[in-house]
């Protein structure tokens, strides 16, 4: 059986998201679109609601990029749908997470396309991190542009875009993402945790085993643009 | 000189659909094969890999999952007073080749026939008279199958596990069921995965025919809906939608297929040899005639080899298969001008076309977000699901809003009265790509005494072996029938709120050059009388017991739908009846 | 500043000669989601960005001067530029049809080239001895000899579109190609080069895909199908990029079979 699926209206500029819950398929049902503002999500990044929610930046950083652990993902420039979307389902415990889903339901739905948009619309640096090792960085290299046959896995870019930087709106960039919590999120999706993609990431997740993980979680950390090389030269 | 090999117990002749299937059935039974497969191997990871397989240019226009022309072509023509030419390059129907055959690179549409499909003529004599059907065309040559639904009906639903077919039932053990297709033949249980997201062109569509009383069911399809094992423990994905389905093959491990269902197993399997990129020059008969010895072919570097074998199975696609037989004296050539002579008798084809529903700007319509078996569709239309009494046809098409992609090289559509260039036609393009849905009719092909194949007298192919030579036109009764129906769908297109909607319907020239289908069907034709059939009900040749033929070339006529499961639940029948009976007591298993 | 944008630079070769241009900013510093950025839009400073370069840059390995004149002339008239978009010109198709005669389609790849020859009916399809590299040779000399007082360059639009018109509708014979079988073949070449993937030399910027609202050779939508009616913002993919801007193959990983 298919399950009820909330439908969704995506407006003309990147900038105007308006989130629309219908029961009718009615694509382009009218009512409730809000106008994303990105400085008041810049506020709330910076110093929270008063609702309650702590400041994203707290984590995230101000500019994105989170801190050199790993522990919290690096957000700067993530697709806002994506970004909103994650955070209702930290809200809805589909995703579920300790620390993201008391501060996603704190968030009202306006605070949330607004923060997302704030995100989505950063592009702050690269932190320095440790060089990986190459073999690893290697067999990571293939697993995400060739798959492998034996085990039945596909090219990770195939979903993820070239290189791992993303198909917005609903897919993720990989590239830069920091390693740690890479292999963090595939764990969550192979326990049962993370139940936000059960047909594609879920099922995916359980064919990896640990080189693997560790694999494409060194190469795609260590994915940049071509204007960092030139620039490195 | 043709180097001798060992001998085997069986060789199959292409290794797509058809000799994968038979291969794993055989060699499970202990039987030592070798598959010999004109093409090259290619597997999942990496040869199907996107972005590189995401090309439109390279697989749906330059047809790089094809039969390359310059080795191998067919020659054609209308009918029997003109001079067959070359194909040259393929385009109203593309046979493919490389490893898993077209079985790769299809778009995973999976329906069963009718009961009535298999006992055909029977059923429409029953039903309308014979007057009826003489007045139809008294050049049609309407034929039963020789074996029944009910006898096929677990091998379907062995076929669609196989395959993981995504579906909703309509009809279970007679009880229809809400949510499928009611006109379904039924089913001994549901399909071993539901059935795909909707589109949004599948949901317009539906809420149209809804309101015109029709019954909108979701198209089956082999494209996933979801994470499946199948029997043989071979894992496939689930569909992402990606919109490059026909003509190409899937990244996802999510489309049924030789290398998703069976390879990984069959390849495993000590008792089975694949040799690709061995080209089958003919079947070897003895000096009898009755009995075939084995094949000769030719490898990748030009040697020639003679591999014996107790069994022989064509299973090449159903052009080659008739090929194949012709090239090897296996039966006796048919004769249009005497009616004699049964193998190329009866090709057919598939009758398809349908309006374009312009759409309002406000429709977004994404039609790149897509599958090969997508969207919704109705029956009402099919084969003889509806009274013909007045018609004066027989046949019938499903109508279905299915498109499968918005490429663009294919897929850029302007509504009539459009400049065919220019400022005009760009501006059009702009304005309606992405607000426009195709909607398919697809139906039955009446088979002719004047529709045939056979060697063409003057063009060969690289090895310098006659072409296969192909006289076709639709008959009359076809043009008839989906004129009808196109009448029909226009009111559908209006329904789905189109501000524009073209007319489908076929017309008569068939012609060569406009993409159609590839499903080419029959010229080994199966029945229960050697007189009008190459086969008997297992397949296997009236003329030459131990040389089986598997597949669309089995057909008498074609069906309404796709016929890939169809031929997949025929391959299961004859292996089954093969392992039970012909391996026990080789010889003729029908007596005629 | 790093980026993790695609809208990196393919150096223009002869062979490839897809420069993808950002669309804002002439700088590599880009924001990291350029997909975000409304592509379907098109503005007053579209048409500078669309033009991806001086289509006159391509190096033409099959067309001499005088066949490139008539065909850049041709396609500018068969798919204008205008206010909104660029048109086959700036797409760059020119370059996509010289590289595809240069190439092994040119020379009759996948083409059944057996005698004997015989016209045919309109069934049976193309059934000349021409491969597409001798038809357009052929077809352009004559061309060009027919209008050696007026070439096709120097004629207002106008006539250059009776002139293409007079080409479709046959009955003109160019060395032995019918006029309309030479048309025919230029005009499906073209559609080619605007719509291909700009790895073949043509569609420069993407721009018949922003055009239209194509995303490309990435397609994963999965989750987006059952949006009904959702527009898809976001910039198009060609399978010749990746972060780096390299074309899928790397040296330092072989493919595998098994």
């Amino acid at each position: 059986m298919i399950s009820p699926r909330m439908r969704y209206v995506a407006a003309a500029s990147a900038l105007l998201i308006g989130l629309t819950l219908s029961s009718v398929a009615s694509p382009q049902s009218p009512g409730g679109t809000h106008v994303a503002d990105l400085k008041r999500g810049a506020v709330i990044a910076a110093q929270g609601t008063a609702a309650g929610a702590p400041g994203c930046a707290q984590c995230h950083a101000f500019n994105g990029a989170a801190d050199g652990t790993g522990a919290f993902p690096r957000i700067a420039g993530q697709s806002s749908d994506y970004l909103a979307a994650q955070l209702r389902d930290f809200a809805s415990n589909v995703r579920a997470n300790a620390v993201m889903s008391p501060i996603a339901k704190a968030l009202a739905p306006d605070d949330v396309a607004d923060v997302a948009a704030y995100y989505a619309a950063l592009d702050p640096p690269f932190l320095p991190l440790s060089k990986p090792d190459p073999a690893l960085v290697k067999a990571g290299e293939q697993l995400a542009k060739v798959g492998s046959e034996a085990r039945g896995i596909q090219a990770c870019d195939n979903c993820h875009g070239p290189g791992g930087a993303g198909e917005p709106p609903a897919i993720p960039y990989l590239a830069g993402q920091y390693a740690p919590y890479i292999a963090f999120e595939v764990r969550m999706w192979q326990r049962g945790y993370r139940k936000n993609s059960p047909d594609m990431m879920a099922d995916v997740a359980k064919l990896l085993n640990d080189q693997e993980i560790a694999a494409l979680a060194a190469y795609y950390q260590q994915v940049r643009g071509a204007a960092e090389i030139a620039a490195s030269r | 000189m043709a180097q001798r090999l060992k001998p085997v117990d069986a060789v199959t002749i292409g290794v797509g659909l058809t000799g994968s299937l038979a291969a794993h059935e055989l060699t499970q039974a202990g039987l030592k094969v070798v598959g010999l497969e004109r093409g090259a191997a290619r597997f999942t990871v990496p040869d199907f890999q996107s972005p590189a397989i995401h090309d439109e240019l390279r697989f749906s226009i330059r047809k790089g999952m094809m039969q390359d022309n310059t080795k191998v072509a067919v020659t054609f023509r209308n009918n029997s007073s003109e001079t067959a030419l070359p194909i040259r390059r393929w385009a109203s129907f593309l046979p493919g080749q490389g490893l898993g055959g077209s079985f790769v690179h299809w778009n995973g549409q999976s329906f069963r026939a009718q009961v009535a499909d298999f006992i055909y003529r029977t059923h429409l004599i029953e039903r309308y008279g014979k007057k009826f059907l003489d007045a139809c065309g008294p050049e049609l040559t309407v034929q039963d199958w020789g074996v029944a639904y009910d006898e096929l009906e677990p091998h379907y639903d062995r076929f669609e596990y196989l395959i993981g077919v995504s579906g909703k039932a309509g009809n279970i053990k007679g009880a229809i069921q809400p949510g499928g297709n009611p006109f379904e033949a039924p089913r001994s249980r549901e399909y071993p995965n539901p059935p795909m997201k909707e589109t949004y062109f599948g949901a317009i569509f539906r809420k149209a025919v809804d309101d015109l009383g029709y019954h909108p069911y979701p198209q089956p399809s082999s494209n996933l809906s979801r994470p499946y094992i199948n029997p043989l423990g071979l894992k496939l994905n689930a569909c992402v939608f990606c919109g490059f389905c026909e003509r190409y093959a899937c990244e996802h491990f999510a489309k049924g297929s030789p290398q998703t269902a069976i390879l990984p197993v069959l390849l495993k399997n000590p008792n089975y040899e694949l040799r690709t990129n061995c080209e089958v020059l003919r079947i070897n008969l003895d000096s009898s005639g009755k009995k075939a010895t084995g094949v000769t072919y030719v490898d990748g570097a030009g040697r020639e080899f003679e591999q014996p074998a107790e069994v022989v199975f064509v299973t090449a696609f159903p052009l080659n298969n008739v090929r194949t037989l012709l090239l090897s004296g296996v039966g006796k050539p048919y004769d249009p001008n005497t009616g004699e002579g049964t193998v190329g008798r009866n090709y057919t084809y598939q009758t398809t076309g349908g309006p374009t529903v312009f759409m309002d700007a406000s429709i977004n319509v994404n039609p790149f977000m897509s599958s090969g078996a997508p969207g919704t569709m109705i029956d009402d239309f099919g084969g003889d699901n509806f009274d013909h009494s007045n018609l004066g046809f027989i046949g019938g098409q499903y109508v279905g809003s299915i498109m499968t992609g918005g490429r663009p090289i294919e897929f850029h559509p302007t509504p009539p009265g459009t400049p065919a260039w220019g400022l005009e036609w760009k501006r059009a393009v702009a304005r309606h790509y992405n607000h426009a849905i195709l909607v398919q009719q697809h139906g039955t092909s009446a088979p002719s005494r004047l529709n045939y194949l056979d060697l063409d007298p003057t063009y060969k192919d690289a090895r310098g072996q006659p072409l296969l030579r192909m006289t076709f036109d639709f008959p009359e009764n076809d043009v008839r029938m989906s004129q009808y129906i196109a009448h029909k769908v226009v009111e559908i297109g209006r329904a789905m709120g189109g501000k524009i909607v073209t007319r489908g319907g076929i017309k008569r020239p068939y012609t060569t050059t406009v993409y159609q289908s590839t499903h080419n069907c029959g010229g080994a034709v199966m029945g229960d009388d050697p007189k009008t059939s190459v086969v008997n009900r297992y397949q296997q040749c009236w003329d030459v017991p131990n040389v089986f033929s598997l597949g669309g070339s089995s057909f008498p006529q074609n069906i309404t739908y796709n016929y890939s499961v169809t031929i997949g639940a025929l391959t299961l029948w004859s292996l089954d009846a093969i392992k039970k009976q012909y391996l026990k007591s080789p010889g003729p298993m029908v007596q005629a | 500043m790093a980026d993790i944008s695609r809208r990196t630079i393919i150096k223009a070769t002869g062979a490839v000669g897809a420069t993808m241009l950002p669309f804002a900013s002439a700088s590599d510093e880009v924001s990291a989601q350029p997909r975000q950025e409304q592509s379907h839009v098109p503005g007053p400073s579209a048409a500078p960005a669309d033009t991806g370069g001086n289509p006159q840059q391509s190096t033409y390995l099959f067309f001499n001067a005088e066949e490139a004149a008539f065909i850049e002339a041709a396609v500018a008239r068969l798919i204008p530029k205008d206010e909104d978009w660029g048109g086959a010109m700036e797409a760059g198709v020119p370059n996509y049809i010289d590289k595809q005669l240069a190439g092994a389609w040119g020379a009759g790849e996948r083409l059944y080239r057996s005698g004997p020859w015989q016209p045919g009916t309109p069934s049976q399809g193309y059934q000349l001895p021409f491969t597409p590299a001798e038809l357009y040779r052929t077809a352009l000399h004559a061309i060009n000899q027919q209008l050696a007082a007026t070439p096709f360059v120097q004629m207002p639009p106008d006539r250059q579109d009776g002139y293409l018109k007079g080409l479709e509708a046959g009955g003109k014979d160019l060395g032995g190609v019918p006029s309309d079988v030479f048309f025919a073949h230029l005009w499906e070449n073209t559609i080619e080069g605007f719509f291909s993937d700009p790895v073949y030399g043509g569609n420069r910027n993407m721009v018949s895909w922003r055009m239209i609202g194509f995303p490309g050779a990435y397609a994963s939508y999965y989750d987006l199908v059952d949006r009904h009616g959702i527009k898809l913002e976001r910039a198009p993919m060609s399978l010749a990029e990746d972060v780096h801007g390299h074309i899928q193959m790397n040296p330092g990983i072989p493919a595998t079979s098994p």
